[in-house]
């Protein structure tokens, strides 16, 4: 009897551990906030494509006492009794704030497309650099699509702002609408919600062609619910989409010309580059089957800043590989290699952001998003954040490029192949650190615009550039350089910043 | 009743050795028996040149040969005529022949099981036993885990499975099947690829390992002095996993094979014995194709 029942326990605990299912990833749910300010000045913000937000003309809207309003008003009133778990799921999704969610996507989508031909897997070497429809991703792209997303978002809000206070149609608040999630109580027209998923989705279709039709999707859906929410009218809305599609092409039209179609080097002059350069021993790739360098023409793309004063602080040659000064450095990653520890791993790791992943540029987005909900931005300066961030990562993805292309000087490995890394070599020359470029500008960047959280921004900054050497991948002197021009990048936008007309 | 003690020994060290070269399931039918121990030492060698994405067999110049040696100490303890407690802990070394993919070496995991026989028939001069086992592993250090070459995964693991032994003489077969459940580990980095399924991508580091199913036969012939036997084994994953990529965290990969083996036991001098065993897989996915080597000491205490 009692091994009976012993059974019997011993049967149920393995039937209740067969019966658990689970998802391979979790995720949280954070609770929505209401910003901290409503920024009644924003329209007169310096914009950044556009010359000026007056360069929109916005449609007076009908009178809030006139028939159509009363009608619009009266159907979302109506509406809200009547919302389905659907709509109320995409209403609490979006209510989280329109530029974070797109910038949650855009991630998702550099994450998806950043991918090498051949790599790893011979089956995905259908994927090819030259495709438009499958831009192959890499960090200059990666930091290209961020910045493209949030500038046209930025210059399509302040020109929301500006018609906002220049028409001020009252919120739906002051007119006794009770709406379903926290919202901005500045005027409801145009909708700002409209016009971030507009000019999110146009941009992001031009740089992904081949989401067009699921980001349409997503679009529609942002701005469906904020009617389901009892956000504003569609009269709203129908501005903020179209005032964005004229920023959008705007922006796009910038895209066109900033030379990042050629980036790849279409015609091979790389290796033309490679002859002319001065260092005494030269980049070879270390894949096996060798592979050509990933975007050779990535440094001459257009920058953001003043160029001049971006390349200007290019660093010069390194030491040559016979100096002492070079040895000492190699020797140095080689140790570091040798000797790796946990701790060291764990950061190179945490930093990587290689392949298929949304990239190191894409890392200090999801950095700043937690700042930015922190600090309750509202969608306008969560928008600038973005603007001043990825221009700043981008012009630091295309200096370091400029510098890499330049010098073509071999990884550790390359030197010494008894260097192992732990995180994968990135199929480029070493000089400079692009993940210390690009971390410095942004650490630069978001210590000016959250300055009580600048000690640990600039500590994060540092550790994003030393874990390419606790990695194996860089030596020190590319971090070293890559961080200096990272900071006189990241000034340059905090320059601009401090100007912009946002207080 | 002491030798099988030994096989029982061998058996269950090659299983629990390394998630990635678990090879023969936790236990074996037969029992310790009251108050017997033993305590083996174990080497062994798995290497491979190809492994599967998903199911699709590949080669990569980027990574050469991969060899998996490991040292194994296990010992096991009869603390009643029907229940028996193994105790496993194997030290793993792992390398890369080409590219610049690091070693990796340390202990692995710690594992514990608990196997009790709960019923006990005669047929004739035939005898069919119906056992229980719950095991648990758990990391013995932080090792890297988010990497093709890798000691291991680094979830804690809870195992249950049933088991049905018959033997006539000294001829043996047995049929066990159980369940694996991983738990979740975290990887050292936000998790940042694509995943259609997850809209947010603000997931954090924890992600979940697969669980998986096992079925292992295993059939042979034991007497006093000597044991041999011949095994299949097939691990399945239950819940919803990735495919090996680039970028995607190697621990939510969905991992499975298909292997065969033979183990052998030889008793040399009083409480002595020899074990040796060799393994290779005939399926896999998102693993090595491993082929295995293993030899030790066996002594009974």
């Amino acid at each position: 009897m009692k091994t009976l029942f012993s059974a019997i326990i011993l049967s149920s605990l393995f039937l209740s551990v067969v019966a658990c299912k689970e998802p391979t990833i979790d995720e949280g749910i954070l609770p929505l906030v209401s910003a901290a300010t409503v920024d009644a000045d924003g329209g007169a913000w310096r914009t950044i494509v556009l010359k000026s937000a007056t360069d929109i003309n916005v449609p007076q809207p009908a009178a809030t006492t006139s028939d159509t309003y009363q009608r619009e008003l009266t159907g979302i009133k109506n509406g809200l009794l009547s919302i389905n778990p659907e709509q109320n799921t995409a209403v609490t999704y979006w209510a989280d704030g329109g530029v974070r969610r797109w910038n949650q996507i855009a991630r998702q989508l550099v994450a998806k497309y950043n991918l090498l031909p051949n790599y790893l897997t011979p089956t995905s070497g259908t994927l090819s650099s030259t495709d438009p429809a499958n831009p192959m991703a890499s960090p200059t792209f990666a930091a290209r699509v961020y910045a493209l997303l949030s500038v046209a978002q930025y210059d399509a809000l302040v020109v929301a702002w500006r018609a906002k206070y220049q028409y001020n149609r009252p919120s739906l608040e002051t007119q006794g609408v009770i709406s379903r999630v926290p919202v901005l109580n500045v005027p409801s027209y145009p909708s700002e919600d409209a016009a971030i998923a507009e000019a999110s989705y146009q941009l992001l279709a031009y740089v992904f062609p081949n989401e067009t039709a699921w980001l349409k999707t997503k679009a529609a859906e942002h701005k469906q619910s904020r009617l389901w929410a009892g956000a504003c009218v569609p009269s709203d809305v129908k501005a903020g989409e179209d005032l964005a599609a004229t920023v959008a092409a705007t922006v796009i039209d910038r895209a066109k010309n900033d030379r990042f179609s050629a980036a790849h080097d279409p015609n091979n002059t790389w290796q033309t580059g490679l002859a002319k350069s001065t260092y005494d021993v030269r980049w070879t790739s270390l894949e096996n089957p060798v592979l050509a360098p990933m975007l050779p023409l990535g440094g001459r793309v257009r920058t953001w800043y003043d160029s001049t004063a971006v390349l200007q602080a290019k660093p010069s040659l390194p030491p040559a590989t016979t100096s002492a000064e070079f040895q000492k450095a190699l020797g140095e990653v080689r140790d570091m290699a040798n000797t790796r520890t946990r701790e060291q791993w764990r950061i190179a790791s945490y930093w990587d952001d290689g392949i298929a992943t949304y990239g190191l540029s894409g890392h200090w987005n999801f950095l700043a998003e937690g700042l930015i909900r922190d600090a309750r931005q509202n969608e306008l300066r969560s928008a600038r954040t973005y603007a001043l961030l990825n221009r700043a990562m981008q012009d630091g993805a295309t200096a370091s490029w400029s510098a890499i292309y330049t010098y073509f000087v071999p990884r550790p490995s390359q030197m010494d192949a008894s260097i192992k890394t732990a995180t994968t070599i990135p199929n480029y020359p070493t000089y400079v650190s692009d993940h210390a470029t690009i971390a410095s500008a942004a650490s630069t960047v978001l210590a000016y615009i959250f300055p009580d959280q600048a000690t640990q921004l600039n500590a994060q900054g540092i550790e994003a550039g030393i874990s390419r050497l606790y990695s194996g991948v860089n030596y020190r002197f590319d971090i070293e350089a890559g961080a200096n021009w990272g900071n006189r990048i990241g000034q340059l936008a905090v320059d601009g910043a401090k100007t912009d007309g946002a207080k | 009743m002491r030798s099988t003690a030994y096989t029982a020994v061998i058996l269950f060290l090659i299983s629990i050795f390394s998630s990635s070269i678990r090879a023969q399931g936790l236990i074996d039918g037969f029992m310790r028996g009251q108050r017997k121990a033993s305590l083996a030492l174990i080497g062994s060698q798995a290497t491979y040149d190809m492994y599967y994405i998903n199911t699709t067999e590949t080669r990569n110049p980027n990574l050469g040969t991969v060899t998996t040696q490991a040292v194994t100490l296990v010992g096991s303890y009869g603390l009643g005529y029907d229940l028996d407690l193994i105790v496993a802990a194997p030290y793993v070394r792992t390398e890369a022949s080409a590219g610049y993919t690091p070693k990796q070496e340390g202990f692995q995991d710690l594992s514990a099981a608990l196997r009790w026989e709960a019923y006990d028939y005669k047929i004739g001069k035939t005898r069919l036993s119906w056992l229980f086992a719950v095991g648990y592993s758990m990391p013995l250090q932080n090792y890297v885990n988010d990497a093709l070459v890798a000691i291991g995964r680094g979830s804690q693991n809870l195992d249950g499975r049933t088991m049905l032994h018959y033997k006539a003489g000294s001829f043996f077969i047995t049929g066990q099947y159980g369940y694996i459940r991983r738990g979740q580990v975290s990887l050292d980095h936000v998790v940042n690829t694509y995943d259609p399924s997850q809209l947010n991508p603000n997931s954090g580091t924890k992600v979940n390992v697969p669980d998986v199913t096992e079925l292992i036969i295993r059939t042979g012939i034991k007497t006093k002095p000597f044991y041999l036997d011949a095994w299949f084994q097939q691990q399945t994953p239950h819940s919803e996993g990735t495919n090996i990529g680039p970028g995607v965290p190697f621990p939510t990969n969905a991992v499975g094979f298909a292997r065969i083996g033979a183990t052998a036991y030889l008793r040399l001098v009083g409480k002595l014995g020899l074990t040796a065993g060799y393994s290779a897989t005939l399926s896999g996915r998102n693993i090595g194709k491993f082929t295995r080597i293993d030899g030790g000491l066996v002594v009974g205490l």
